[in-house]
């Protein structure tokens, strides 16, 4: 993972996902599923394959313990690192001077639409 | 199901290298699990999806996850990986129409790489031996043992080489019931001439080819598979003992596993040298038989040899061949022939195969069957994707304006149509592995098998190729070229839905048209078809086959005089009769359809005078008492055999209807006198006893033909080899046990196999079965792609039109009005796609008027059912989007647009 580059979407939606909790396998797919609206298709294979990069680069880690009162059947609960928080800071601020950079553009979308 | 899918994602997780499964795989499983559930609960084709994805997914993470993991940046990369990748995230990212495009292109692909694998194994693959460009074959049929003994003499003077063979089934059995397997009986320089070396053991040679065995005695050569399936591969299974047709022979050899023998289409398990036949008992006939005409002749040219030169050389030769050989017995006029025929030489380097001519033209029209399959599976496509294309106009705009060339959108969309391609060429290769071994099975009979090698090679890889490449052009240009159309402004409209009246939906109505043309076609095709088979399948037959059981023996054996013979099977007849359940039975030499046939030339009578030769050539049958009865047909004047029909009395025959009206006219029949040489040169006079009503002789197709019935008893020598059929009162199945045990206590010697004789009829029709039965099944997929594609068009149509069609509802539209608005247009397409179609089937069932029966190719019932049925569907297409559309709820509509 190299945060100099914008983060693809299936890997900016997992981040999201884990930036106010810690969620399980199953969670993480469904909040991916919600945030997008869909256009993020992320399947069983797809997410294991992401998961294990972010583990990897130290983004994401296993988290120990398990809220109390939850299913005990679910598998293991994962949370954000301070450095998967550092590189969703930093695609926020990319996202958002890119943004800045469009007022242009956003009144020639009106026009066109008259 | 909740085992079984479990034991599935098992099986799908082992995919990923170990590490990754110790890290993830309660996770993974368990996400599996909650998905399953979740496809479930919306339904089979959600469930369908699931499985096909997930298991996709498995194995292309499984594969990216065993690689070394990519660390550098993209620039590493050439921008062919970016493509693929981007390709296949793209298709992943509409599940939906991808499986749909793989699984038709599959379906497509492998229909036509099955039936051109058979093809190519039957008609085109050069035989598994050394420079079978070589290899030629003496045209045309069968010569008898005496001319090839002549050509061996000289074989050196014009050829290389050359031996004889007859492909033939032997019986394995020493006696009792027949344990039938492809065998061969071959002369001794066949595995020299053909350059093939034994994978244990030796091959025979010119040394074993000795009348009586050579210093091995009687030798056999077994296949590979022989050698596996019988032998069960064991290493001491040379010098075994086997008994070919009564020939107790040692086995020398085994051949190597591609080698299945000469024959193209059946495979020589045990082979046997021609020498080896002195030994057989009864067989002497086919050593010494100067008008037996059994074996097969293959030359090897000489080095640089043309085949021209070659049959020169025979030719010169011929005279003296001819005349050491002139069968004695013939008239002058059919001696003077003899000697006149040329000998020809064709080349051998496919083989030699009797399956060819039967299903050369069945299996091209088959070929061109599913090659239109694939053509409306690709139109479909391509529509799928143009519409596709319309929908990702806005992404299209939003990549041009970012400053993407248009040639890169181009070569992404090309990309994914290869993806598309690539996938299902690889899938349709998995079908044609299974549909080509499947396909040949039909192809087989009780009494002959059928061996193909259908392996896949240079011939059938590059077809497969060059179907996907031309099939992937076709339907992946016109989303590529539509990248032209597409403008940096359409990133900034809102949605795909505003843009309308493009050109490319003309292209889509086209194509549309198209595939109801080529659908209405293969319909057309394959209602002939079947109503072919159900035609021959309900031709009055003239007799009863239901409850009838053929008992065919073969008392070679006994090595009896004919007399004898004839007491054998009347004691074998008797004690079958006696077997509870069967109400009759009777002996004859050989049953209707059967593999069997026999004619015989009789001589002008005053109302045959002005007929030709051939039409003077009726079949044969000799039959005992009863039998007539025991098949359930007519004595309809005169009277049947009876048992003073003996060899001292006058011969006597009882002829079929059309017989009498051949040769007879209008005058009476019976009590006339025929001349003919029934069994041989020497011409007799018979008396007409009776007449019996026409029943099918050689094969449904062919009808009522004249037929003679002669009585067993009058016979000078009627052979080792009889059918005792029996009928039977109830189920016949469980019978066969009983009479096999009714058959050996008459006499353990002989041989015999019991096969009902609707087995036989059900293997008359098997070509017709299998045309029939393929161009239903291509048929009906041809008309449920079309199907779609109508839906898809309408379907498109409506959402485009959506705010149109709210606002006419809004203006006082009737529901009624709508539906009828959108199926206007749909009536159209299917009017110029059917008359398209008409033409179409008009000029081309014209191909296949010969394989037709019982209704002309051009049949007019035929067009009607199956242009109402192509209508019925299309309508059945349109109408479920045109309902949609008389639902629109006007206020909704217009506020969204």
């Amino acid at each position: 993972m190299d945060i100099s580059e914008p983060l693809k979407p299936a890997v900016l939606h997992i981040l999201l996902a884990l930036a106010d909790e810690e969620r399980h396998g199953y969670a993480i797919m469904q909040a991916v599923n919600e945030q997008s609206g869909g256009t993020v298709p992320l399947r069983t294979g797809s997410f294991y394959r992401h998961l294990s990069k972010l583990i990897d680069a130290g983004w994401v880690a296993e988290a120990a313990p398990r809220p109390a009162g939850d299913d005990p059947r679910r598998g293991i609960y994962y949370r954000l690192t301070a450095r998967g928080r550092e590189a969703l800071d930093t695609e926020r601020r990319r996202l958002v001077s890119l943004i800045a950079a469009f007022p242009q553009g956003r009144r020639a979308a009106r026009k066109s639409q008259a | 199901m909740r085992h079984s899918a479990d034991r599935w994602y098992a099986l799908l997780l082992r995919c990923y290298p170990g590490e990754f499964r110790n890290r993830f795989e309660p996770g993974m499983r368990e996400t599996l699990q909650l998905e399953y559930a979740e496809a479930r609960a919306r339904g089979s084709l959600a469930l369908l999806m699931f499985w096909f994805w997930t298991s996709i997914d498995a194995a292309w993470f499984g594969w990216a996850e065993r690689r070394p993991r990519f660390t550098g940046g993209f620039s590493m990369k050439s921008l062919l990986t970016v493509d693929v990748r981007d390709a296949v995230r793209s298709l992943r990212a509409s599940p939906v129409i991808t499986f749909v495009a793989i699984v038709s292109l599959a379906l497509g692909i492998g229909a036509n790489t099955a039936l051109f694998s058979i093809l190519n194994s039957l008609l085109l693959k050069t035989l598994p031996v050394r420079e079978p460009q070589r290899l030629v074959l003496v045209d045309d049929g069968t010569w008898t043992n005496p001319i090839w003994e002549q050509i061996r003499d000289r074989r050196h003077d014009v050829f290389e080489d050359a031996f004889a063979w007859s492909g033939t089934r032997v019986n394995l059995s020493t006696h009792g019931e027949t344990d039938f397997v492809d065998g061969a009986w071959a002369s001794g320089a066949m595995f020299d001439v053909l350059g093939v070396k034994a994978v244990l053991g030796r091959t025979f040679t010119e040394a074993d080819d000795v009348r009586g065995g050579g210093p091995d005695g009687a030798v056999a050569v077994v296949s590979y598979g022989f050698w596996q399936r019988r032998m069960g591969g064991a290493p001491d299974a040379i010098g075994r003992r086997l008994v070919v047709d009564g020939v107790e022979a040692t086995v020398v050899g085994v051949t190597p596993r591609g080698f299945l023998g000469p024959d193209v289409g059946r495979s020589a398990d045990v082979i046997v040298p021609i020498g080896a036949l002195a030994l057989a008992p009864g067989q002497a006939k086919m050593l010494e038989g100067r008008s037996v005409w059994w074996l097969e002749i293959m030359g090897r040219l000489k080095p640089g040899q043309t085949i021209e030169e070659a049959a020169t050389r025979l030719n010169a030769v011929r005279a003296q061949i001819r005349e050491a050989t002139l069968p004695q017995d013939w008239s002058a006029k059919d001696q003077a022939e003899y000697l006149k025929d040329p000998l020809k030489l064709v080349s051998a380097a496919t083989g030699d195969s009797d399956l060819r001519e039967g299903y050369r033209k069945p299996l091209q029209i088959v070929l061109g069957v599913v090659a239109a399959v694939l053509a409306i599976a690709c139109a479909n496509l391509a529509n799928l994707l143009l519409a596709r294309a319309a929908s990702r106009r806005h992404e299209l705009g939003v990549r041009l304006a970012l400053g993407a060339s248009r040639f890169r959108l181009a070569k992404q969309l090309l990309a994914e149509t290869g993806m598309l391609a690539f996938a299902g060429a690889a899938l349709g290769l998995l079908i044609a592995r299974w549909a080509g071994p499947l396909l040949v099975r039909q192809l087989e009979t009780p009494s002959s098998g059928v061996t193909l090698d259908l392996s896949l090679d240079w011939r059938v890889l590059l077809f497969t190729v060059g179907v996907t490449a031309v099939t992937s052009l076709v339907f992946g240009l016109a989303p590529a070229l539509g990248v032209s159309g597409i403008s940096p402004w359409d990133a900034v409209k809102e949605q795909a839905r505003t843009v309308s009246g493009d050109r490319r939906f003309g292209l889509r109505n086209v194509l549309v048209a198209v595939q109801v043309a080529l659908s209405l076609a293969l319909v057309v095709g394959g209602v002939l078809f079947v109503r072919t088979l159900t035609a021959l399948s309900s031709t009055p037959l003239g007799f009863d086959p239901e409850g009838l059981i053929a008992i065919n023996v073969d008392a070679r054996k006994n090595d009896l005089a004919p007399d004898a013979r004839v007491q054998l099977f009347e004691r074998l007849r008797e004690s079958a009769s006696q077997v509870p359940g069967v109400s009759s039975a009777a002996v004859s030499v050989l049953t209707p359809v059967g593999s069997m046939r026999w004619n015989t030339r009789v001589e002008p009578t005053p109302a045959s005078a002005g007929l030709t030769e051939r039409q003077r050539v009726p079949w044969v049958n000799v039959v005992s008492p009863g039998w007539f009865r025991t098949f359930g047909m007519k004595v309809v004047q005169g009277r049947d055999f009876e048992t003073h029909d003996t060899a001292t009395a006058p011969r006597v025959v009882v002829v079929s209807e059309s017989f009498a009206r051949r040769f007879f006219g209008s005058e009476q029949a019976v009590g006339q006198e025929i001349r003919a040489g029934i069994e041989g040169p020497q011409v007799h006079a018979y008396r007409i006893v009776g007449i019996v009503n026409d029943a099918v002789y050689s094969a449904p197709r062919r009808g009522f033909e004249p037929v003679i019935y002669v009585p067993l008893a009058q016979l000078d020598d009627a052979g080792p080899i009889k059918v005792v059929t029996v009928r039977a009162a109830n189920n016949a199945e469980t019978l066969s046990r009983s009479l096999a045990s009714a058959m050996t206590r008459v006499d353990s010697q002989m041989a015999f196999t019991i096969r009902p004789i609707s087995t036989q009829l059900r293997a008359s029709v098997r070509q017709e079965r299998l045309v029939a039965m393929l161009a239903g099944f291509f048929g009906g997929l041809a008309l449920l792609l079309a199907a779609i594609g109508l839906y898809g068009v309408a379907a498109h149509s409506v959402a485009r039109r959506r705010a149109e069609i709210g606002l006419r509802m809004a203006l006082g539209a009737d529901p009624q009005g709508v539906v009828r608005l959108v199926l206007a247009r749909l009536v159209w397409l299917l009017a110029a796609g059917m008359t398209l179609g008409i033409a179409l089937s008009w000029w081309s069932v014209r191909l296949f008027d010969q394989l037709l029966f019982g209704l002309e190719a051009r049949d007019p019932l035929t067009f009607a059912l199956a242009a109402a049925v192509l209508l019925l569907s299309g309508l059945l297409a349109g109408w479920l989007p045109a309902r949609r559309a008389a639902r629109i709820d006007p206020v909704q509509a217009l506020r969204e647009a």
